[in-house]
């Protein structure tokens, strides 16, 4: 029999593990594409368990980035989801301390959307949010692998147009994920900074150099846009993207 | 090989550090909104960062525009994420206007 609080976190996590396994299916096909062994596309899904993340991560170690430029690049994309703590972390104060550490491993992008939305009917309940945050990781997980498996099936001629499949799911995210000029700004100034470091054969530090830039005038740009509405809330604070980035 | 197995623990390491520091200390500190802010931004900035050289600069050399399947195929795939708004379908979109243009380049 199971507990009320394990049956509300199966719930929650129905439609999250729904939507995560096609999507890891593709992260296994791609990252096989891109040269990665099975097992190495399988244990970026186990150690990383970020989505968007997980498909740069590809894209620099097959574009042969460097170390330093790999690691940077994707830390500071994730460095998002310390807000998703901060949000939460008031409402699991009387948490025990292990409960946090334990469901905090599965607090993605959707993961952290479905909780905050269910914040005003009920508080979280470790339980619950640990048997929705395991349930997604798990869907997460089977979909990587049944990807991975496809991927390394799939004969040459088709491996070649699925080369396309990385560019095609970064214009994806990228188009879900500007929500005003200021993004489409951030990721202008990232293109561009990016290619400028590739034309002075300086390519992997670019990524890091625009993501920096990149951020900083989407930054700068939105408050310009709305400086003097008080109270206005930035328009990058009312994200976040919908179902592609755990 | 193993470059890269580091490089997944340590990015694997720091993404939990990230949300497991951010979620016990969350009821103790809270981010400046500029710093909130900033953080939105990173994602279409490193999206921009991966997708310009990927798209204009394929294989790392410059191509013109009507020889360049790859931006070519870019635009149908643009407007299939705008219309579509998933991630499935503009990948399966795009793989497939890269398949018939790429002959035509």
């Amino acid at each position: 029999m199971l507990s009320s609080a394990v049956r509300r976190g199966l719930q929650d996590a129905a439609p999250v593990a729904l939507a995560y396994f096609p999507i890891a299916m593709t992260f296994g096909v791609i990252a096989v594409q891109c040269g990665l062994p099975v097992w190495l596309a399988v244990l970026i899904s186990v150690a990383v368990y970020a989505g968007g993340a997980q498909f740069m991560l590809v894209s620099l170690v097959s574009s042969g980035a460097s170390f330093a430029a790999t690691v940077a690049t994707v830390l500071l994309v994730n460095l998002r989801h310390a807000l998703y703590g901060t949000t939460l972390g008031p409402a699991v104060s009387r948490w025990p301390e292990r409960s946090k550490w334990l469901a905090a491993f599965g607090l993605t992008d959707e993961v952290f959307a479905v909780t905050s939305g269910r914040l005003l009917q009920h508080p979280p309940d470790p339980a619950a949010q640990i048997t929705l945050s395991f349930t997604c990781y798990a869907s997460w997980l089977a979909g990587t692998v049944a990807g991975a498996v496809i991927g390394q099936a799939a004969p040459a001629g088709l491996s070649s147009v699925l080369n396309f499949a990385l560019p095609a799911l970064f214009l994806a995210l990228l188009l879900m994920s500007v929500t005003s000029p200021a993004h489409l700004a951030a990721a202008l100034t990232g293109a561009a900074a990016a290619l400028v470091c590739t034309w002075l054969h300086v390519g992997g530090a670019g990524i890091v150099i625009g993501a920096i830039l990149g951020a900083t005038t989407g930054a700068g740009l939105s408050k310009w846009l709305n400086r003097g509405i008080p109270g206005m809330v930035p328009p990058g604070d009312q994200r976040h993207e919908p179902t592609c980035n755990p | 090989m193993s470059l890269t197995l580091l490089e997944v623990l340590l990015i694997g390491a720091g993404t939990y550090l990230i949300r497991a520091g951010s979620l016990s200390l969350g009821s103790r500190v809270s981010w400046p909104s500029w710093a909130q802010a900033w953080m939105s931004f990173v994602t279409p900035a490193v999206l921009g960062a991966l997708l310009g050289p990927l798209l204009v600069l394929p294989g790392g050399q410059a191509v013109p525009p009507l020889h360049n399947p790859t931006l070519l195929a870019s635009l149908p795939t643009a407007v299939a994420a705008w219309k579509t708004r998933s991630l499935l379908w503009t990948v399966a979109v795009g793989v497939v206007c890269f398949a018939l243009i790429r002959p035509l380049t």
